[in-house]
């Protein structure tokens, strides 16, 4: 029993991250119908930011992870500029190119910058509370430690404030036009380019809190954005690409069933086991669970 | 606009000229370093390329190969095999590389042996230790032992020098070299007796290995042996010690970095692992060659360093004994081919800071033994104990 809570809590924890970072694609794909193959770099650079605030700089780690999100927003935006937005005319393949591009060119930028070797945070630049030795004691005698309870409730918390802010504001209005139809949104008055910055600025800074989370959790390294990136975008798919709710639903369910199937099937497959249910899911519903299946939208 | 032409030109002319100069000079000798110098190895790979290029300085600043410079080539697999396969296509279709010192990773040596066996090519890894690297191609060398030896050693040293550890799991990355030495391991095990209570696999780009930790904490066992590189080792480690297992972690010589301790911190102590080398007093020569590694690069070589800068110098020999300018390059490539294998005695050996190496029917090395360091204080030292007298697997 124990274990069995130990992996749902590691399933969540993942699936948390992959939540975070799913949400970025989503965002981004919804409006301008693109597979932005960098963010999973973003993701990376969060990671470095903060490791450089924190470990060179001593920021205090509460400081240094909102201008980590702040960092990677103004990134996230100044991408959508150079890279994407002259290409908003120009047929989709280009901007999908141009996207692997830029994903290649961040990489080695970190790795021209920071070195190919891994580096993690020193243990006296975290906060206490994060250490491991720092645990809630579950029944069973399964622990939880804070920095992972952390991370599933700072997940939580920002999904939800992300979905009121979608909802219940006026960029959040803009965006769900803009998401319909980008060009009886602008008849409307709505500056698209505008919503597009913003959607490439949530997306990044909420890509730049799982970065430093599993920067703190687990090892930073320049080509970390790939496999974690790769995992979240199949979570994307899986909740219906575009769809925000989505997103960090199947977040969830492909960090679960990649734990879960790691610790009771086989852990050789962990990866394979949740892209086989992302793939069952999509022949049965090809727009995802939370997809919309009308086609007007291509 | 016409005018920037022309100077252009002129500049083009101009450094056309210079550069034919030096070419004229001296005649150099083109041999490929191909390892990991960037991803999940890059630590090996920085070891490899300094070892590697003292060991071309020193014979450069002796002289050369007969009296022509020995120039070396870094190409960086990644330590991928689909990364290596581009690699060695691109050394073998190179027309003035004479032969190649690597791959380092053994998914990357089987990835480039076929390619280098069809364009007759010399590959000598200095750190491939999968049973099956040289198996099947008269073209691949290296100086180091097998993992079947390996990790049978690893078992063997667990019973009989650790007896109060009786059962033992496994975490083994899915790659060649991690499967392979993990079977060796596990069937060792078996058959000294150990009980093994769990066998877990990881992907090379995994970082998050709790799911397989909190399988293995389940069946409680009181060693673990980590059959994979530094990087992921650490954080197992890590990892491991945050979900409260105590067992005693076992490493082998891919875990042998100073990354590893770097990564892990404290977690890392108490780590046993095996190497194929180990810097000690009683060996001057390596001594001098650590300390002249020290004065060029700050840091102390690795056995990884120590490795490639003997596979140089053993390609450096071959070419010594059979380079003819007036050969064609194939046939000067044959030559070296021919040269290691003919080194299959302990007398016609080559005799380098990591003992001597030569070679059997496969151009595997035999002869050399297993050392085993432990983590103490934060540093690898030599273990108290050692099992230098096993004989290698047939």
């Amino acid at each position: 029993m124990a274990q069995f809570l130990e992996q749902l809590i590691n399933g969540l924890v993942l699936g948390g991250i992959y939540a975070l970072i799913a949400v970025g694609y989503t965002m981004v794909y919804g409006i301008i119908q693109l597979i932005n193959f960098a963010h999973g770099e973003i993701f990376m650079l969060g990671a470095y930011f903060s490791f450089v605030l924190v470990a060179v700089l001593h920021v205090p780690f509460w400081v240094a992870l909102p201008i980590c999100m702040l960092l990677c927003a103004g990134i996230g935006m100044a991408m959508d500029v150079i890279a994407y937005r002259p290409l908003r005319k120009a047929p989709r393949l280009s901007a999908l190119i141009t996207a692997i591009g830029m994903s290649l060119a961040l990489q080695n930028l970190a790795r021209i910058i920071w070195g190919a070797r891994q580096r993690t945070f020193p243990e006296d630049a975290i906060p206490a509370l994060f250490l491991s030795e720092n645990a809630i004691p579950l029944p069973g005698g399964a622990d939880l430690p804070y920095r992972d309870f952390f991370i599933i409730l700072f997940a939580a918390v920002l999904m939800i404030l992300l979905n009121r802010l979608i909802y219940l504001t006026k960029i959040g209005k803009a965006m769900r036009a803009c998401a319909q139809n980008p060009v009886a949104a602008n008849l409307m008055g709505i500056q698209t380019n505008r919503v597009i910055a913003v959607a490439f600025a949530i997306g990044s800074a909420l890509g730049a809190v799982a970065g430093v989370m599993v920067g703190l959790r687990e090892v930073i390294e320049p080509t970390m954005g790939y496999y974690k990136g790769v995992a979240a975008f199949a979570a994307a798919v899986l909740g219906g690409i575009g769809n925000i709710t989505g997103a960090m639903i199947g977040g969830i369910l492909i960090g679960l069933a990649e734990v879960l199937g790691a610790g009771y099937i086989s852990s050789g497959y962990r990866l394979a086991i949740a892209y086989i249910i992302m793939i069952a899911v999509i022949l049965i519903r090809p727009s995802g669970l939370f997809g919309k299946t009308t086609g007007t939208r291509a | 606009m016409k005018k920037w032409f022309l100077v252009l030109l002129l500049m083009g002319i101009a450094l056309g000229f210079g550069g034919i100069q030096p070419s004229e000079a001296v005649k150099d000798l083109k041999v490929a370093v191909a390892g990991p110098f960037t991803g999940s190895a890059a630590a090996f790979g920085e070891m490899i390329e300094r070892g590697a290029k003292l060991k071309a300085d020193e014979i450069n600043e002796a002289g050369g190969i007969n009296g022509m410079t020995l120039t070396l080539i870094f190409e960086d697999d990644a330590g991928k095999d689909g990364e290596a396969s581009l690699v060695a296509e691109r050394i073998a279709t190179n027309r003035e590389i004479l032969a190649v010192v690597g791959h380092f990773n053994s998914s990357c040596s089987l990835a480039g042996k076929p390619i280098y066996k069809r364009a007759g090519i010399v590959a000598l890894s200095p750190g491939s230790t999968n049973v099956n690297v040289c198996k099947g191609s008269d073209w691949t060398f290296r100086n180091l032992y097998r993992d079947d030896f390996q990790g049978q050693f690893i078992a063997k040293y667990i019973k009989s020098v650790l007896p109060e550890l009786q059962n033992v799991a496994v975490l083994f990355d899915n790659d060649d070299y991690g499967r392979g030495l993990a079977d060796a391991f596990i069937m060792e095990a078996k058959a000294v007796g150990l009980k093994l209570v769990a066998s877990e696999a990881y992907d090379r780009d995994n970082t998050d290995f709790k799911a397989q930790l909190t399988s293995i904490k389940a069946k409680n066992p009181d060693g673990i042996f980590i059959s994979g590189l530094y990087g992921q080792a650490a954080l197992i480690a890590k990892q491991a010690r945050e979900a409260d297992i105590t067992a005693q972690f076992f490493g082998a010589d891919g875990v042998d970095s100073p990354d590893f301790l770097k990564i892990a911190g404290p977690a890392a102590e108490g780590t046993y692992l095996t190497t194929p080398f180990l810097f000690g007093a009683d060996n001057e020569a390596a001594q001098v060659v650590a300390d002249n590694f020290k004065a060029a690069y700050d840091v102390a070589p690795d056995t990884w360093a120590a490795l490639s800068y003997d596979a140089v110098g053993m390609i450096a020999e071959a070419i010594e004994a059979t380079y003819s300018e007036k050969a064609f390059l194939k046939q000067n490539r044959k030559a070296i081919r021919d040269y290691l294998a003919s080194l299959d005695t302990p007398e016609e050996g080559y005799k380098g800071i990591t003992g001597l190496t030569y070679f059997d029917e496969h151009g595997d090395t035999l002869n050399k033994p297993a050392y085993v360091k432990v983590v103490k204080d934060g540093q690898f030292t030599a273990a108290p104990q050692q099992l230098l007298n096993l004989d290698a697997p047939e």
